[in-house]
């Protein structure tokens, strides 16, 4: 069982080797160090802390685009080429046909952090630049499992990949959207503030606050607490069981 | 038949439904035991320079200016948190104004929230600094810029009670506003009125009559009207003057 779930995962990070999966990574954390560096030169002040402000930033957005939009266009491929009925049609249950693509996609997420985070290594504190790494990677890990239930869920890469966006959008302003609903300037009995208050805590219930995620502020001002970390991996697993069990849920159900 | 696009439920595992209602709950328990987040008021920071907030918007300075007046805008009222006007950095506030209006030179928004929004606060120095703001950009561009002063000339008369500071002001607008209307231009002549100077209103207001400028007949009449009664108002208490 779990030699077919290892091969399965394996030949997902060999097709990420394989199809220019880390020269893309390359490039993007060269383009960003190299935007990085332009800051620093014309920084009249805090150049470094500039410098690392905006690698740190711009690496998470890029790295959580690359991971989501490879694993959405990966399985789609898998979907448009039939190789995928040719698997199912194998002595494999379907589960762990999923849990062998999300342990191939879960560690190329974990190589793409390692990436992203070796030059802030040299910019910040090296605990800072570690912790910054793990948060990366789990936040990375949580994308990675949406993007695999959008794909399953629904076959085609325009609607998954719109809702994979709107779901990192939704999940990095959660929190602001929770306290402006919580506290509106006027208006706050009034029934419509009510509902929309009760509808934003009804959603922090099922998404994940993305803003406690990989915080620039780690690596310009204060590092994180490791206890802080190990509450990021725990909330991080938890989803990711979640998300792995709605996919299954999804993928058992589908007709190929 | 067209085979149907989806399996009945029954086709899941057990284990799967198991895994996905367990996990569904501890997320929801989890999630539910968290604290709520709570509000915390943050310094408002130095805007950027000009050349940075071109590059970063593409080169869109009049969208870049847009956003940016709105983020001022609502800085004092930060998600879940409300922060007086007085509690603001009014030296940064100034800065950003500034940054706005060198990206979209046309704007009129930073200067309606300098003049109406920021100078309302009950502190004096902020309302000196807003005040100072307004008129250094009126001199930038008199005509287009010239009703923003005028109000600052009323703040500085009846809140500030520095007539010298209005009659600076309201002078300014008649001497570089020239397509400001009539009233605005007359401030100057009400404010020295108001200050005692009876005298130098006197031959202000004359000489905005002799002159043609003022073409409206109802205003000719209550401009001679006032004119005759600050003449009045002149033979009748010699010592006004001073």
């Amino acid at each position: 069982m779990t030699r077919q779930i290892t091969i399965i995962a394996r030949y997902t990070l060999l097709e990420a080797m394989r199809t220019r999966l880390p020269e893309l990574v390359a490039a993007a954390t060269l383009v960003l160090a190299a935007a990085s560096f332009f800051v620093q030169q014309i920084a009249i002040t805090e150049s470094t802390r500039m410098q690392t402000g905006i690698y740190a930033s711009g690496m998470r957005l890029a790295s959580v685009f690359i991971a989501g939009l490879y694993v959405l266009a990966s399985v789609a491929r898998e979907f448009n080429d039939k190789g995928l009925d040719v698997t199912l049609a194998l002595d494999l249950p379907r589960a762990h046909y999923i849990l062998g693509k999300l342990g191939g996609f879960l560690a190329i997420g974990v190589l793409v952090a390692l990436a992203a985070s070796l030059p802030l290594a040299l910019l910040a504190a090296p605990e800072a630049a570690l912790q910054w790494g793990i948060s990366l990677a789990l936040e990375l890990g949580i994308v990675i499992a949406f993007a695999l239930f959008c794909i399953v869920t629904f076959s085609q890469l325009m609607p998954a990949a719109s809702v994979l966006l709107a779901f990192y959008l939704l999940a990095r302003t959660l929190t602001a959207i929770r306290l402006m609903s919580a506290h509106p300037p006027a208006g706050a009995d009034v029934l419509s503030h009510q509902a929309i208050r009760m509808l934003a805590e009804g959603i922090a219930l099922v998404v994940p606050a993305f803003d406690g995620w990989t915080q620039t502020a780690w690596v310009v001002q204060t590092p994180a607490t490791w206890s802080g970390i190990g509450g990021l991996a725990g909330q991080t697993l938890l989803y990711v069981a979640l998300l792995t069990a709605a996919t299954m849920f999804d993928f058992y159900r589908k007709n190929f | 038949m067209k085979r149907s696009e989806e399996r009945s439920v029954s086709q899941v595992p057990r284990p799967v439904l198991g895994l996905l209602v367990i996990a569904f709950c501890l997320q929801v328990a989890w999630q539910a035991l968290q604290p709520k987040p709570s509000a915390r008021a943050e310094a408002l920071p130095a805007p950027a320079t000009p050349a940075m907030l071109r590059v970063l918007s593409l080169n869109e300075p009049v969208a870049a200016a847009q956003l940016l007046t709105l983020y001022l805008q609502a800085f004092d009222n930060q998600p879940g948190i409300s922060i007086p006007f007085r509690d603001l950095d009014y030296r940064r506030v100034v800065n950003w104004l500034d940054t706005i209006l060198s990206l979209d030179a046309a704007a009129q928004y930073p200067l309606l929230m300098a003049s109406h929004l920021y100078a309302q606060v009950p502190v004096e120095t902020k309302q000196r600094l807003m005040l100072d703001f307004v008129h250094r950009s009126f001199l930038e561009d008199p005509d287009g810029r010239w009703r923003w002063l005028a109000h600052g000339a009323i703040v500085a008369k009846h809140r500030l009670n520095d007539r010298a500071l209005a009659l600076r002001y309201a002078e300014d607008i008649a001497r570089f506003a020239h397509t400001a209307p009539n009233w605005a231009r007359q401030m100057r002549i009400f404010i020295l009125e108001d200050m005692g100077e009876l005298e130098s209103a006197t031959i202000l207001l004359g000489g905005l009559l002799a002159t043609g400028e003022v073409t409206d007949p109802n205003e000719i009449h209550f401009l001679t009207r006032r004119l005759e009664q600050m003449k009045n108002a002149e033979k009748s208490s010699p010592m006004s003057k001073n």
